[in-house]
């Protein structure tokens, strides 16, 4: 494995930690301490990430690779009877690296298991502090329950110069358990838009003042086709949140924009470039969006829109894992489609759950109807002459038989196709039926005869034909 | 009695397309009120396609297809908005017994109804889905027919004595189906296109020297004069000419006589008047009667797309070869001339020699 920088190394190292406590079914622990060094080496930073999960694999040490920086390393391993300890120096080629088993622990009778890693490296600790705090705070989305995430700094033997920053999960919205991991990733979310990016510790109560500012839909797509590629997931959760307008002078993150985080096998990582790809080519505007662009900013995508109205807000995350361990580094191709699917499958969740969201400019524009559409259809029932007719439309419409004002009725009659409308938005593949003509070599072609006729225009030249059924 | 049959049958009352209306709106409401989609059902007719095999069904007055109005395009809500708009307005007309224009119909919504061609297609949709004609919405469009010659009827009561003064103009009745008492002594009806003409006929006393009736629709003609004509062949079966100028609009008048129109194919069986003969004036006719060279005009290139275009109609090949020859060799010579050419040889020979001779010498087709 090639790593850029040792900022990247870190993370890797905190992101190998969480997978083993992740696989743990144990409560788990994941510290991770930094300490100045010595007097003597005073830009050095002692790094340690220590878990107690399970799964440690020294092949994932020894093969890593940094590109630029060099330094010393060692590797306590927990396991079995006795406490193994690893030294290896990442100054060395990969292939020339040795590990170097150093004496053993005994572990007395004792069972438990875990990983520490250690390693000395020149970096500002404000610099790392803040990379790891985003790491966690993005970490949290997953809520993976079992694991508690701890961050100490230590500036020196004085008790009071320590800072500690714990993270936990389902602290501010809690999951009943058990929940599955898209359950946890949707609520992760929520979590994460309330706490503006899990920057403050509960939500933000200028901003989201009730639960129902926060739209959420969710799609799961699965690979289930190849024995190669099966068992790869790839869940999409949607949230849009729109925001009361006295929040206007809270800072957020991202205005406007829709952050889109990606996770790969519970640890989220930058965003690969066919993600983008399969970003772009959705059919937002079935969904009433007008991409704009996309841009990459920290390892996540910036999505800007040409169409959000102010105060709302679209977070977008994204978690690929596989179910079994896959047998094949999974395709480009195959990796866009399921993204693809897994966010129209969370846009549809939402158009499904909300009414009247996302509705594409279509259905918006039909919609702008209903009320004259309603006022006509109303004028139809209430000017017949024929009152049982009248009765049995009120019927219908849940309306009592006498008494029944005009308004009332058109109000009625206006749900009802606002309703139908969005129902239909929700479904679109039949309106994108494509018109058939059975006669469409012969349609009209000498229409110009019918120009000057007295009676009535050309009445087939602008048909709009949805379907055609042959008699 | 073919064509009374076809044409005079089985004509809707009131109260079975008000229960129509009735059973469209429940249909809508039901739909609505359990979340279902409306939709709805016009059948499309045409009365001729241009099929260079001529293997069709044009002849058959049965719908073509059907087309479906739903919520999910903007395009069907403009159009299904249009339609229910002028249903409520037929809706009271039929409940209140009274009559309206499709002008009247077109001022109690301009905004939304723009043009009044917008009016006109809903009205023919609904005509389709109450299986009626326009009249029986009780919607009329002023006439624009003149009728004149040895002829009596009746119109609600109203007596139209044309026998009195056979060369004076009377319009042609709006509601057809109450003309009663009809009696005439005329040999022929003899439909002109262009009221010009007609009034050249009137001015030449022309009825008095031929027992006929002269009717015309001015240019395309409207329903009612339409309707009128095939309830006079109908009642009096008298042998009916139709003479138009000699150009692709004159023969498009003639056709729509003759076969209807393609907007109001949903209604051709009513509308036509299969019994028309052509009796001019044909591309021949300029040199027969020796028309100066002057008076032929060259075909516009949108005279020849016209042409070229109404060659290509079915029911030419299908039921009217010779008519279709004339207009070929129209096309083939490149040139037209209108009828009132004719008086470039004296004023009255249109009616004093061009038309008795015609009849007389059996110069129709």
């Amino acid at each position: 494995m090639i790593i850029a920088s040792v900022r990247d190394l870190c993370l890797h190292l905190i992101s190998s930690a969480f997978q083993r406590c992740h696989a743990s079914e144990d409560l788990c622990r994941l510290s991770v301490i930094l300490k100045r060094s010595p007097q003597s080496d005073p830009h050095s930073v002692l790094i340690s990430v220590s878990d107690t999960g399970v799964g440690s694999c020294l092949e994932e040490f020894g093969g890593v690779k940094l590109r630029k920086e060099a330094f010393g390393a060692q590797i306590w391993g927990i396991a079995d009877d006795e406490i193994y300890h690893y030294q290896f120096n990442l100054k060395e080629n990969v292939s020339a690296r040795r590990l170097t088993r150093l004496p053993s622990n005994p572990k007395n009778g004792l069972k438990f298991s875990g990983t520490e890693v250690c390693l000395s490296i020149i970096e500002s600790i404000d610099v790392l502090v803040a990379e790891f705090t985003l790491f966690f705070q993005k970490i949290l989305i997953l809520k993976v329950p079992n694991v508690a995430i701890e961050l100490v700094v230590e500036h020196g033997h004085d008790p009071g110069s320590r800072y500690v920053n714990v993270f936990l999960a389902n602290e501010c919205n809690p999951l009943s358990i058990p929940a599955s991991n898209l359950e946890r990733l949707k609520s992760g979310l929520e979590d994460y838009v309330l706490k503006h990016g899990n920057t403050l510790s509960t939500k933000c109560e200028l901003c989201f003042s009730s639960w129902e500012h926060l739209k959420v839909g969710s799609g799961v797509a699965c690979c289930t086709e190849g024995r190669k590629y099966s068992g790869s997931v790839m869940e999409a959760v949607i949230v849009i949140s729109e925001i009361s307008e006295v929040a206007s002078t809270c800072p957020r993150t991202h205005g406007s924009k829709t952050e889109v985080l990606y996770f790969k096998d519970f640890s989220p990582c930058p965003i690969p470039q066919s993600s983008l790809k399969a970003l772009t080519s959705i059919d937002w505007k079935s969904y009433g969006l007008s991409f704009g662009s996309v841009v990459v900013q920290g390892g996540f995508a910036l999505v800007e829109w040409e169409n959000l109205p102010p105060y709302v807000q679209i977070d977008i995350v994204l978690h690929h894992y596989h179910e079994q361990i896959p047998s094949g580094r999974l395709k480009t191709r195959r990796d866009q489609n399921l993204i693809k699917k897994a966010i129209r499958l969370a846009l549809d969740d939402l158009k499904d759950n909300y009414a009247g969201v996302l509705l594409s400019a279509q259905a918006l524009k039909i919609r702008s109807f209903a009320p004259d559409l309603a006022k006509t259809i109303s004028s139809l029932i209430l000017s017949s002459n024929d009152s049982e007719f009248r009765k049995e439309c009120f019927s219908f419409l849940g309306l009592p038989s006498q008494g029944v004002g005009g308004e009332v009725v058109e109000d009625c009659i206006k749900e009802r196709l606002i309703t139908v409308v969005e129902m239909n938005d929700r479904d679109p593949q039949r309106s994108k039926e494509i018109p058939t003509f059975l006669f469409e070599d012969d349609h009209m072609q000498d229409s110009g005869s019918q120009d000057e006729e007295f009676e009535v225009e050309d009445a087939f030249s602008s048909m709009d034909v949805l379907k055609c059924n042959t008699v | 009695m073919e064509g009374k049959h076809s044409r005079w049958s089985s004509q809707p009352r009131p109260c079975d397309l008000l229960r129509k209306i009735r059973e469209l709106t429940r249909a809508i409401v039901e739909d609505l009120s359990n979340g279902r989609s409306p939709e709805i059902l016009i059948d499309r007719f045409r009365n001729y396609c241009t099929k260079p095999d001529s293997n069709c069904y044009c002849s058959s007055d049965l719908p073509i297809l059907k087309e479906t109005l739903t919520l999910r395009r903007e395009s069907h809500l403009r159009r299904l908005d249009v339609l229910l708009r002028v249903l409520v307005i037929v809706q009271q007309l039929l409940q209140e017994n009274r009559h309206g224009s499709k002008r009247d119909i077109y001022y109690m919504h301009p905004s939304v109804f723009s043009d009044q061609s917008i009016v006109d297609r809903a009205i023919n949709d609904i005509c389709i889905l109450m299986q009626c004609s326009r009249h029986n919405l009780n919607v009329v469009s002023v006439g624009k027919g003149l009728v004149m010659g040895w002829l009596r009827f009746s119109e609600a009561g109203n007596m139209f004595d044309c026998i009195n003064r056979p060369n004076t103009a009377f319009p042609v009745p709006i509601h057809v189906e109450e003309v009663k008492d009809i009696v005439s002594v005329a040999k022929y009806i003899l439909v002109v296109e262009k009221e010009s003409v007609f009034q050249r006929l009137a001015n030449d006393q022309f009825c008095n020297t031929n027992h006929c009736i002269v009717i015309t629709g001015g240019g395309y003609p409207d329903i009612s004069t339409r309707r009128f004509l095939g309830l006079l062949v109908d009642t009096l079966h008298l042998p009916t000419y139709c003479l138009v100028d000699c150009d692709p609009y004159g023969f498009d008048i003639l056709s729509t006589y003759r076969f209807g129109s393609m907007q109001l194919a949903y209604d051709a069986k009513f509308l036509r008047v299969p019994e028309i003969l052509w009796l001019g004036g044909f591309l021949l006719d300029s040199e027969k009667y020796q028309l100066p060279q002057q008076c032929l005009l060259p075909l516009t290139a949108q005279d020849k797309r016209k042409t070229e275009a109404m060659l290509r109609r079915c029911y030419l090949q299908r039921e009217v070869p010779e008519w279709r020859l004339e207009l070929q060799l129209m096309l083939e010579r490149g040139v037209k001339f209108e009828l009132e050419a004719l008086s470039v040889h004296e004023l009255n020979f249109l009616s004093a020699v061009y038309i008795p001779s015609k009849i007389e010498g059996g110069v129709y087709i």
